[in-house]
Parts: structure tokens; C-alpha cells; sequence
């Protein structure tokens, strides 16, 4: 933009002014349409991906209820959802769990929180490289080479590497092509959701096609404990969608189209997952779905479209896990950079390339730490790859619910002065909070008996997927406990407090305090 | 005076680039303008703005660089760090400048990998309304 265009004269030594950091951070105004928001909101969660990974798993936790799931696993979402948009007004960074948390429980609690982001991120590359990996073989038909773990496991790290580097260099497709995928990817879907339940009325869907029933959409079915296990990887299902709420500073008239598009968003996710599933259970029955947990899609593809159409939908699976690829790897490096500009982590991860501009230290590690992650865990078993699903969904409610609880805790003095205030800024995210870390605790009580775990496997006693929880979480105290040693100034912060009347635009906000991040010791 | 603009981002070639503006505008008598164009990569979900303060501090920390190094050469430049991707930056101050020319330094790698990689100085040949002078790396 031009505003942030400064031209100090050659006489003038000080380092150039930076733009006032109040709102205007010098982000693209109007960089974004009303589609192109749709568009980041959708594709971040990547549908396609999502589903192919996760549907199996849900049908093995509720049978034929996966569709009410869905459908009520977006309510805690959907409420601190409305937590990251009135966080994102107060702290205007496009900050995400680390910055707000930070900011409004304290410096120790952020921490964790963006801790367990990178931590989730990484366990989803590797599951990201498993599903690109086996799709890959899946599109050349090349069904040897699919069962073989070693040949998943080659071409799943190639996928990381080559997704790093494509990050480090910057390289995006035009949001233009990025709406005709996408546009692609939900047609395909849809298209095999028709056809499947074509099928099913026509009676060529084979012998275990059940027709639908509206009871699959009917939460009250559900017990407790399947509403827990199956609402938890359903979180995992809709993460990503919450990154609508904070692309509204650069976002085409700010004040109304964020909001629409996070609806539009919503409802076409919504209906994409809740019809998918159906089509898909009717189509195979619940007995498929689950021997077919890991890829769920494309052995119904193949069913359901016949050669060689099948190759459609595995193609958009592959361009859903490269967007979600994009769309983890990108954020989780800019979350270290953030901390390590704010003195939470290592002053080298706050670094950008000199040509390309992005952040690649941080970036180059987290393809690091995913390939190591994946390997690793590949060569223990392939069953606790899947385990590592589970734990993913116990990280995300995490900090997602802690983001809810911070928008509360931050805003407390604003929730009484209007109803909506009360509701939209206190209630809701406090209630989704509330919910996943119920979510949260009673997994985490049922993954303690290791035969609840996908390997069934016993490690020290208790299931793989707690396991690999908690170790993240102690390892992420330890680590925390080292930087605080070593640089104490971040971990001095004391939380903040919106002042009353600031979403109303009545009272400013205090100074944040600046943790010296351009101390002349950076870049 | 004319005005010559030039892309800068601390690499070697753009050192060899603001060498041969210096060079041309004492032969003509022009001024010299440094840019440095900064947008982030990627609009995808959090922290932009401290992607973008980064990519800003660098900015500033090569301008900084290229004063030194025209003052070096005993000369002044005016320096301007533009939020935007270095092409539509540099397109962007030689238009309000109304340069005489736009000089870039180029990394000299195979036309395939500047491809992939993107190049700023084949970029600026397309968006450019002036003429490109392009320095290659070991110029």
C-alpha cells in the first residue's frame, strides 16, 4: 500500500518509521473479495483431506450416527469461533492462541497454547503425508506399491520435503486457482455423494447399502461416551475453519463480510460433511467405512465412480491435503516466528530468508520435526500413526478451548454492557471452551485404557494416544522452563484486560508492552 | 534530473545492481532511488503482521545497507521500503518517480528455476511501462 510507502531522506540514518500499529499494520486493505474469504476458510480445513482421514474413524466410534456427530461437533467451534473474531479486534496481529492467550491469560498459558499448536501441526503432516503418500500410488492405480508401508512412507516424506521448500520459496497459487481447485474439490464430492446415493435408491450400491434415515442426523441417539470420542475427532474435522474469523482486517468491507463469509463457509462445510457421510455409509455400510478407516474415499471412489472416473475424487483429496499442507505449514512457522520475536523461543526461528522473505528457519524445522515424527512413528507401528490422530484431537480442543476461555477472561469488563456483548463476546467462546475441554477431559479418562487406542497397544499402562499427549505437553513445559531461563524478559508479561467500552470504540486500548523484538540482535 | 530506481533486497547481484545505477546516473546526472518491496507470502491464517514486521525490520536493516554502500561510492540515494512484492514495488516508485529507468540485479540462475522461484527481473519486463536494465550476478 502506498501509506506505508516511506521515503526517509538519504540524511536520515534512523531506521524507516513503521506505520502506527493501531489496526493498520500495513496489511493489504481489500486484499481479499467476499470469495476469496469463503475460499481461506474452506480450504484451510481442507474437506477432502478431512473427510478421507477422519470419517472412518468417526463411523468406528458412533456406527450410524457420524452424520449427527458432524453436525453438533460445530457447535463449540462455531462459538469460539466468535472468540477469535473479537480477539482478532483487540489484537489486530492476526495473532492466533499464542498472542491471545498470551495476552490474556498470561505468558505461561500462551506459551503452551502456541506450543501445542506447532505440536499439532506436526503430528498432521505426518498424518497429511500418509494420506498424500498412499493417494499418490491410489491415482496410478499402483495397488502393490499402496499396501507397501516402506514405499507410503518414501513418497509421504518426499511430499513433506517438497511442501517445506515450496513454502520457503513463497510459491502460491494465484486465489484465483485456488477457487477453481477448490470449486473442483466440493464438485467432486458432491458429485460422489449423488452418484452414491443414486446407487443405493437404484439398488446397485452392492449388498451392504442401507438406505438413509433421517436418524443419522439425530444427536439425541448418541450416548455420552460415543458424543465424546466421535465429537473429538470431529474437532479434528473442522480444524482450520476458525482462520475466517481472522483474515477480516484485509478483508473487502470489513465490517460486514467477514461475518457473511464465515457463514457461507460454514454452511457449505456443514452440508459438504454432513451429505459426504451420508452418501457414504449408505453407499458401504458402517462395516466398510471402518476397514477402510485410513482412506476412506478411495476405495469407495472406485465403487461408487467406476474406472476411471474413481480418479477424480483421489486427485481431489491430493489437492485438498497440498492446500492444507499450505495451510498448516505456513501458519505454524509464522506462530514460531511470532514467539521468537516476542522472546519465547529462540531468536533464530524469528528469522526470514533475505530473498524470499518467508520464514524459513521456522519453516525448515517443522519439515524437519514432521519427517522425523513420521519416520519414527512409522517404523514403531502404522497403528500409532493413527493413535497419533486421536492425541491430535485432544492438543486442538486444547488450545482452541483455551482461546475461547481467553477471549472471556479479556473482555470481562465489556460483557455487561450489552446483551449481544454478553452473549457473543462472553457466553459463547466461555461455552465452547467449556465444551472441549469436557471433551478434552473425558477422552483423555477413556484413552487412559489402552484398549480403547486404535493399536491397543499399553505404554506404561495407559493408551498410546494419552501417552503421546502428555509427552508433548511435558516436553513443551521443559522446554518452555529452558527459554524461560534463559530469556526471562517475555515470560514477565502480566496479562491484560480490555478496558470497558472498547469494542464500542468508547476506550482505547493500554500500550502493549513491547518485548524489544527489533533490538538490533534480530535479522 | 532524471530519476533511476533500483531493486535492492542485500544480495550480492542487487549490490551489483545499485553499483551500476550509482555508475549511470553520475554519467547522466541523475538521482538514485533504493527500493525494497516487502509483502508477505501467503494470507493463510495468523501472525502476518509479525511476519510482515520481520520482513519489514530486514527491509529496513538493507536499506540501511545500501545507503552505506552509495555512501561509500560518495553518493546520496533516497531510500523506500514499499509493502508490496518487489516487481509491483519497484513498478510502483518508477511510476511516481517517473524514472528514467529501473535497474536489477539478476541471481544469473537457469530460466527453469527462475521460474519456479520466481524472478523479479523477468516480472518487472512484463509490468514495466520503462526500460529494465538487468546486472548479472558477476557484473
Amino acid at each position: 500500500m502506498e501509506s506505508s510507502a516511506v521515503q526517509p531522506t538519504s540524511a536520515s540514518a534512523p531506521p524507516v518509521p513503521r506505520a502506527p500499529s493501531s489496526g493498520d499494520k500495513g496489511l493489504k486493505k481489500n486484499a481479499i473479495g467476499f470469495v476469496s474469504s469463503v475460499v481461506i476458510g474452506v480450504a484451510s480445513t481442507a474437506p477432502g483431506y478431512s473427510l478421507a482421514a477422519t470419517l472412518g474413524f468417526i463411523a468406528a466410534a458412533v456406527a450410524l450416527q457420524a452424520p449427527a456427530i458432524l453436525l453438533i461437533s460445530f457447535v463449540p467451534m462455531f462459538l469460539v469461533a466468535a472468540g477469535y473474531y473479537y480477539m482478532n479486534k483487540a489484537d489486530p496481529d492476526c495473532g492466533t492462541s499464542f498472542s491471545w492467550v498470551t495476552k490474556a491469560m498470561g505468558p505461561q498459558l500462551g506459551w503452551i497454547a502456541g506450543w501445542t499448536i506447532v505440536v499439532a501441526d506436526v503430528i498432521v503432516m505426518a498424518n497429511l503425508a500418509q494420506i498424500a503418500g498412499l493417494y499418490t500410488f491410489e491415482l496410478f492405480g499402483w495397488t502393490a506399491a499402496a499396501e507397501s508401508t516402506a514405499a507410503v512412507t518414501a513418497v509421504g516424506v518426499i511430499w513433506i520435503a517438497i511442501m517445506t521448500t515450496i513454502v520457503v520459496i513463497g510459491i502460491e497459487l494465484s486465489a484465483r486457482t485456488q477457487v477453481g481447485l477448490l470449486a473442483a474439490e466440493i464438485f467432486t464430492l458432491a458429485l460422489f455423494a449423488i452418484v452414491a446415493l443414486i446407487k443405493v435408491y437404484s439398488g446397485d450400491a452392492g449388498p451392504d447399502a442401507i438406505h438413509p434415515s433421517l436418524s443419522w442426523i439425530n444427536p439425541f441417539s448418541l450416548s455420552p461416551s460415543e458424543i465424546s470420542a466421535g465429537m473429538l475427532l470431529a474437532v479434528f474435522i473442522y480444524w482450520g475453519w476458525d482462520t475466517t474469523a481472522t483474515v477480516n482486517e484485509e478483508t473487502e468491507n470489513p465490517d460486514e463480510a467477514p461475518g457473511k463469509a464465515t457463514v457461507a463457509s460454514t454452511v457449505i462445510l456443514l452440508g459438504i460433511y454432513v451429505i459426504v457421510a451420508f452418501a457414504a455409509q449408505a453407499y458401504a455400510g458402517v462395516d466398510q467405512l471402518i476397514a477402510n478407516q485410513e482412506d476412506v474415499l478411495s476405495s469407495l471412489g472406485t465403487e461408487v465412480f467406476g474406472s476411471p472416473l474413481d480418479k477424480i475424487l483421489i486427485i481431489a483429496v491430493l489437492t485438498s491435503a497440498a492446500a492444507s499442507t499450505q495451510t498448516t505449514i505456513l501458519p505454524t512457522a509464522r506462530t514460531t516466528l511470532s514467539m521468537a520475536r516476542s522472546n519465547a523461543m529462540p531468536h533464530s526461528l524469528g528469522k526470514v530468508h533475505p530473498r524470499f522473505l518467508t520464514p524459513h528457519v521456522s519453516t525448515i524445522w517443522m519439515g524437519i520435526a514432521s519427517i522425523l515424527w513420521y519416520v519414527g512413528l512409522t517404523l514403531v507401528s502404522e497403528d500409532i500413526l493413527f493413535d497419533s490422530l486421536a492425541a491430535l484431537g485432544l492438543m486442538i480442543a486444547f488450545y482452541i478451548g483455551l482461546t475461547g476461555f481467553a477471549c472471556t477472561i479479556y473482555y470481562r469488563r465489556e460483557l455487561t454492557r450489552s446483551v449481544k456483548n454478553f452473549f457473543f463476546v462472553g457466553a459463547g467462546p466461555f461455552i465452547g471452551g467449556v465444551i472441549l475441554f469436557y471433551l478434552l477431559i473425558k477422552n483423555a479418562i477413556e484413552l487412559s485404557d489402552p484398549a480403547n487406542s486404535e493399536s491397543g497397544n499399553s505404554w506404561l499402562g495407559i493408551g498410546p494416544p494419552l501417552l503421546i499427549a502428555a509427552f508433548f505437553l511435558v516436553l513443551g513445559v521443559l522446554l518452555m522452563v529452558v527459554q524461560w531461563r534463559k530469556v526471562p524478559a517475555f515470560f514477565k508479561r502480566r496479562p491484560e484486560v480490555a478496558p470497558a467500552g472498547f469494542l464500542e470504540g468508547e476506550a482505547d486500548l493500554e500500550p502493549v508492552p513491547i518485548a524489544q523484538s527489533g533490538d538490533g540482535k534480530g535479522a | 534530473m532524471g530519476q533511476i530506481v533500483v531493486g535492492y533486497d542485500g544480495s550480492d547481484c542487487s549490490r551489483n545492481a545499485l553499483a551500476e545505477a550509482l555508475r549511470t546516473a553520475d554519467a547522466l546526472g541523475d538521482g538514485v532511488t533504493v527500493v525494497f518491496g516487502y509483502a508477505p507470502p501467503g494470507l493463510w491464517g495468523g501472525e502476518i503482521a509479525e511476519h510482515e514486521e520481520a520482513i519489514e525490520e530486514r527491509g529496513q536493516k538493507v536499506l540501511t545497507e545500501a545507503k552505506h554502500q552509495a555512501e561509500a561510492a560518495g553518493a546520496t540515494v533516497e531510500l523506500e521500503l514499499v509493502a508490496k512484492k518487489a516487481p509491483e514495488a519497484i513498478v510502483e516508485v518508477s511510476d511516481k518517480r517517473e524514472a528514467r529507468m529501473i535497474v536489477v540485479g539478476s541471481y544469473g540462475e537457469a530460466p527453469l528455476k527462475g521460474m519456479i522461484i520466481g524472478s523479479t527481473p523477468y516480472k518487472l519486463l512484463h509490468l514495466s511501462q520503462r526500460p529494465v536494465l538487468v546486472v548479472p550476478t558477476d557484473a
